[in-house]
């Protein structure tokens, strides 16, 4: 009877982690009444010894009465006996569930036809579980159908099934195992007892013991799986596991999606309210475009982002930022400080918007930078009604420094294409840049060719953004918004051998007052082009003003015909008229006062891509190694207690009592360290009479021995205990002496890994342990006790 | 060393008679029982217990020997009464006789008014008269037709039963055996001693030279002195522990008693005493546990099947209880 109703709960509890694809409760009571019909005749089948094969078909018309019942209860006969029209219902239903199903992104309402689907999976599951575990007593195989019913939210979500849903789901599982074990334990018949005990009259083998350990490793193993996770920051978001983004904190395992920017982005300009989204300030008021997702993958589509990388060391408040990639050390920059305050009531946001490039956030809340992107997200705040502080150091640049740059990419993947784009617009990148002679000139020449010579039009109506689309856009249409100015500008600007990417988040927005205030129409994309020694630019390919995206701006330094710009401070321009910034030639300017801490040696600054593989490795290995260590170090500090405390009680500054207690606990934990067995029933005399016998101690270490045990026994059964403890000479003499008559082996084990540590961590283990038994006895005792009560009564 | 010395400065002086005294009466028994440290030891312990001590053995290894040896040792009464079958209980308290010339009648005091009783081979008489014994053993008085007279201290009976011979004998009740501190076996000597024995047997009785080394007053000032060792609760605990443990083991029919408890730990404190020190340590109870406890228990049929005697059980037990570590 025990196991069908396990294998019911089993699958209940792991139909609950499908909580977060439904919004609203009803496909929760059409599962329950399912699994309890299930259950219900599983029992019964079980109860009545009905043939193995028999009971899957049962159960599934079993199932089919029921959903037809109550999905379709005005068909059927006697608001049971399903009849054709019911069946037809049910099938219609079934068939509306599919489309619900096709049409909704999870959480999907739960309409009748989708809880009707629910059920019916639950319910084929159950009985699948049922087969397994029950009629062919494969208990783990029954893991199988299990897991597949548990794939399907963490599948469909983004988002992790939350950690007290998979523990439900784990304990259910659990337990049907352990169901199986004592059932099977029960079938090997009773005890035999060797001698009359209280127990003789059960009939049944005890496997309460059985289950007892079942649930100890169960309940371990759920526990393992959950904390070392969460302990290991390197697991979630490290790249070489390919989770993605993830927090490394192990709270509620979450993991951030980057939303379908360029979607919003069009959705956003085209809002008829328009919100303001933040305000700032900066120390020299002037506007900054501020990024939020810088996108540098396009797969002929869309652009989308490249796994970000948030270490914990990565975290904004760690400090400043190290510089931004690709910053050369010749370059003079500027430290603008500023501070920005986004409005509470936008939507869920998990990046920060900055400005490019920002050395310095200060934000409240778990904050990481991306090292390579400068993306600051966080996996479990909210950007929402955050005030921050920031500080940018950008570049001043001349055209003639940017003129001699290289565009050296610092990873292939800002150079990298698909290949099905059309070969026209290469050729027409080629033809746009032929003026061009360096790489910033081509740059420049494309941005204008976007927004002066290329004839194109700002409208919000462009629909797409496909390969096609943007075919469509640079050689026929030229009709677009910034999403396609600055999508074609990344495009074009990689067939022409410069690295680049598309940033999205906000123009600077409009002057109201003091500071600076975004709406949602600045949303804005633009493209960032790399250049060896500046790093990375913005452009700006959309039309700006009245005819275009009002709050956009060129940069001074990509203005087609701005007079030179060099800066007052600039520094020695002739110096970087050749490419050798990596031979460190002339020695680093230090550019600005302000500058914090930028020890950039002779050598450009590339992106840090963390420590090599063979090094983190070498990390973990180090981290396990520490922690092994621990027990040891434990041990160590007890140890130097323990002595100082025998020194102080002889010296009669401390306590007599301390000392000795101290002094025979430290020679019964080299005991255990050194694997000498000691047994309970040896008084401390025996002990060490037994030890200077066995090791055949010299008379000196004999009497340092029985001096440490006398003292003990004094204390411990005297009318006065001694006035005197042992000296610490005598018990550094008896250590010695005791790792003298062990191999080398055991007395290294014994400084790396004490056993008496060891067994206290254990016996503290078996008592949290216990305690959980306690607590479940609590609660089961009574139950147990009222339906024995009941049993009786009815016989 | 920085320990203190065992025995704690007050009762100093006290433990070093009790230790000097007992160890002359020691020496004495030694002169005349060849190579029997532990069982002249523990005759001696359970003489300051004020216990009474069962010999079981074979004949002719010197049981009457150490007993008439120890009460030679010391300046006392010794009666020494054989049991046979047809002994009567008025055989050993005394009978009240009719003085003609007083026309009173007069108690005439039996064997079992000394210091120290011997009562050879115990399990021959019937069981009337052993109970007669056992009475006087328990309450260290006799009552013979309504009076009651009390028995001289030190009083300690030595009883030597024959386990071999079976027939016309009447084995001790668990009840009797129960009011005997201890039990023990003289064993067989070892061949050196027994060498020795022939030499020093072989010229002279030597028991016929043994003077008195210790008076009454001495011995009971002994007892005093065993009575103020001090017992910690945590020992205490322990003996109850080890007594528990009897009862509860599968290879025992029958427990220790209470009394067993009583008397574990006042041998306990002999024990202690005799090694000169004013405190009882588990050592004293686990030296103590088998002739203390083994002759009360009965095994159960599974350990009679195996062989296990109770002896074997105790020593097991002893193996088994945790020492306590505190008070």
């Amino acid at each position: 009877m025990r196991l069908p109703i396990a294998a019911g709960l089993a699958t209940g509890s792991v139909a609950l982690t499908l909580y977060a694809l439904f919004e609203g409760g009803a496909w929760f009571w059409a599962g329950v009444g399912t699994l309890l019909v299930t259950t219900t005749v599983a029992s019964l089948a079980s109860r009545f010894v009905l043939p193995k094969w028999a009971v899957p078909p049962v159960l599934l018309l079993a199932v089919a009465v029921f959903l037809s019942a109550t999905f379709a209860k005005e068909e059927t006969w006697a608001w049971v006996i399903p009849t054709k029209a019911s069946l037809l219902r049910v099938g219609e239903l079934l068939a509306e569930g599919f489309a619900d199903i096709q049409h909704y992104a999870a959480p999907v309402p739960a309409e009748p036809g989708v809880s009707l689907l629910t059920a019916t999976g639950i319910g084929l599951i159950a009985i699948l579980v049922d087969l397994f575990a029950v009629r062919l007593r494969r208990a783990a195989l029954a893991g199988l159908p299990l897991l597949g019913l548990f794939t399907v939210p963490a599948a469909v979500l983004t988002e992790p099934v939350a950690w007290p849903a998979f523990v439900i789901a784990a304990i259910g599982y659990v337990g049907l195992l352990v169901a199986d074990g004592r059932e099977r334990l029960s079938h090997w018949g009773r005890t035999v007892l060797v001698r009359r005990s209280r127990m003789a009259g059960a009939d049944k083998a005890d496997s309460g013991r059985l289950a007892l350990t079942g649930k100890r490793i169960g309940a371990t193993a759920i526990t393992l799986a959950i904390v070392v996770p969460a302990l290991i920051p390197a697991l979630s978001p490290d790249p070489l596991f390919g989770f993605g983004v993830g927090n490394g904190s192990g709270r509620g395992g979450g993991s951030i999606g980057i939303p379908d920017a360029i979607a919003k982005l069009s959705g956003q300009l085209s809002q008829q309210q328009n919100a303001t989204v933040l305000t700032y300030t900066s120390a020299d008021d002037l506007p900054r475009y501020l990024r939020i997702y810088s996108l540098d993958v396009f797969d002929g589509t869309k652009w989308t982002v490249s796994p970000l990388r948030g270490r914990p060391e990565d975290r904004v408040s760690e400090g400043p930022l190290p510089p931004p990639p690709g910053l050369g050390p010749g370059i003079a920059t500027k430290q603008v400080e500023g501070r920005i305050n986004v409005s509470e009531d936008i939507d869920s946001l998990r990046f920060l918007p900055l400005p490019y490039p920002a050395v310095q956030v200060d934000a409240d809340g778990d904050w990481r930078a991306d090292q390579a992107s400068r993306m600051v997200f966080s996996t479990r705040d909210e950007a929402a009604g955050l005030e921050y502080r920031v500080v940018v150091d950008e570049p001043r640049l001349s055209r003639a420094q940017l003129d001699v740059m290289g565009t050296a990419t610092p990873e292939a993947r800002y150079l990298a294409l698909p290949e099905q784009l059309d070969p026209k617009i290469a050729a027409m990148a080629k033809r746009v840049t032929s003026q061009g002679v360096t790489q910033y000139q081509k740059a420049v020449l494309l941005q204008e060719w976007f927004t002066k010579n290329g004839g194109f039009t700002y409208s919000l109506q462009t629909k797409g953004s496909g390969g096609d689309a943007l075919s469509r856009f640079i050689l026929t249409d030229r009709t677009g918004y910034c999403e396609q100015f600055a999508s074609a500008m990344a495009v074009m600007a990689r067939m022409v051998g410069i690295p680049a990417r598309v940033s999205i988040g906000y123009t600077g927005g409009t002057k109201i007052g003091n500071s600076w205030s975004v709406r949602t129409h600045d949303a804005h994309a633009w493209p960032e082009l790399y250049f060896e020694g500046a790093g990375w630019l913005s452009f700006e390919p959309t039309p700006t003003g009245a005819a275009g995206q009002g709050t956009a701006r060129v940069p001074d330094y990509a203005l087609p015909l701005a007079p030179e710009t060099t800066p007052s401070a600039g520094p020695s321009t002739g110096s970087v008229s050749d490419d050798d910034d990596t031979t460190g030639a002339h020695a680093p300017i230090r550019r600005n006062p302000r500058d914090f801490d930028r020890d950039l040696g002779a050598v450009p600054v590339t992106v840090d891509p963390g420590p090599p593989m063979w090094a983190k490795i070498a990390m973990g290995v180090a981290a396990v190694l520490l922690l092994a260590l621990i027990p040891a170090g434990v041990r160590l500090v007890v140890r130097r207690r323990r002595g100082a405390l025998t020194r102080r009680g002889n010296t009669g500054r401390g306590g007599v009592e301390p000392a000795i207690r101290a002094a025979w606990a430290e020679l019964c934990d080299t005991l255990t360290d050194l694997g000498m067995s000691r047994e309970q029933s040896e008084s401390p005399r025996a002990l060490a009479r037994r030890l200077t016998e066995t090791y055949e101690f010299d008379a000196e270490t004999g009497n340092a021995i029985t001096s440490i045990a006398t003292a003990e026994e004094r204390m411990r059964y005297a009318a006065s205990p001694p006035s005197a403890g042992p000296g610490a000479a005598d018990l550094a003499r008896v250590r010695r002496a005791l790792a003298a008559a062990v191999s080398r082996k055991s007395r290294t084990r014994a400084v790396l890994a004490p056993r008496s540590t060891l067994l206290r961590l254990r016996s503290a283990g078996t008592r949290v342990l216990d305690g959980f038994d306690r607590l479940e006895g609590i609660r089961f005792r009574p139950l147990g006790r009222g339906g024995a009560g009941t049993r009786m009564g009815t016989r | 060393m920085a320990v203190t010395p065992d025995v704690a400065p007050d009762a100093g002086n006290r433990l070093e008679d009790l230790v000097d005294t007992a160890h002359r009466i020691g020496r004495a028994i030694k002169s005349v029982i060849e190579g029997k440290a532990d069982v002249i030891r523990l005759t001696l312990t359970v003489l300051l217990a004020e216990g009474h001590l069962l010999i079981e053995d074979v004949p002719g290894v010197g049981k009457t020997m150490l007993a008439k040896a120890l009460a030679r040792s010391i300046d006392c009464p010794v009666r020494r009464v054989q049991f046979t079958p047809d002994l009567l209980p008025s055989d050993i308290t005394g009978v009240s006789a009719y003085n003609q010339q007083t026309r009173e009648f007069e108690f005439k005091p039996g064997p079992v008014f000394a210091n120290i009783v011997v009562g050879d081979e115990i399990n021959r008489a019937s069981p009337k008269t052993q109970s007669a014994l056992l009475e006087c053993m328990e309450e260290h008085q006799v009552t013979v037709d309504g009076v009651t007279y009390a028995l001289e201290s030190p009083f300690m009976v030595i009883a030597t039963q024959n386990p071999i011979e079976m027939e016309g004998t009447y084995p001790l009740p668990e009840a009797q055996r129960d009011r005997f501190t201890a039990k023990i076996a003289m064993g067989y000597p070892e061949p050196t001693a027994e060498l020795e024995m022939l030499d020093v047997h072989g010229a002279a009785q030597p028991l016929g030279k043994l003077e008195p080394v210790a008076t009454t007053a001495e011995v009971r000032a002994l007892i005093e002195a065993v009575r103020a060792v001090y017992v910690s609760q945590a020992v205490k605990k322990y003996a109850v522990d080890m007594v528990t443990a009897t009862r509860r083991s599968p290879d025992l029919r029958l427990g220790a008693s209470p009394r067993a408890t009583l008397h574990l730990v006042r041998a306990a404190r002999a024990h202690a005493a005799l090694s000169g020190r004013d405190y009882v340590i588990p050592d004293d109870l686990q030296d103590l546990a088998v002739p203390v406890l083994a002759h009360r228990l009965l095994p159960s049929l599974e350990a009679q099947g195996q062989r296990r005697h109770p002896e074997q059980v105790v020593a097991e037990l002893v193996r088994r209880v945790p020492v306590p570590d505190t008070n």
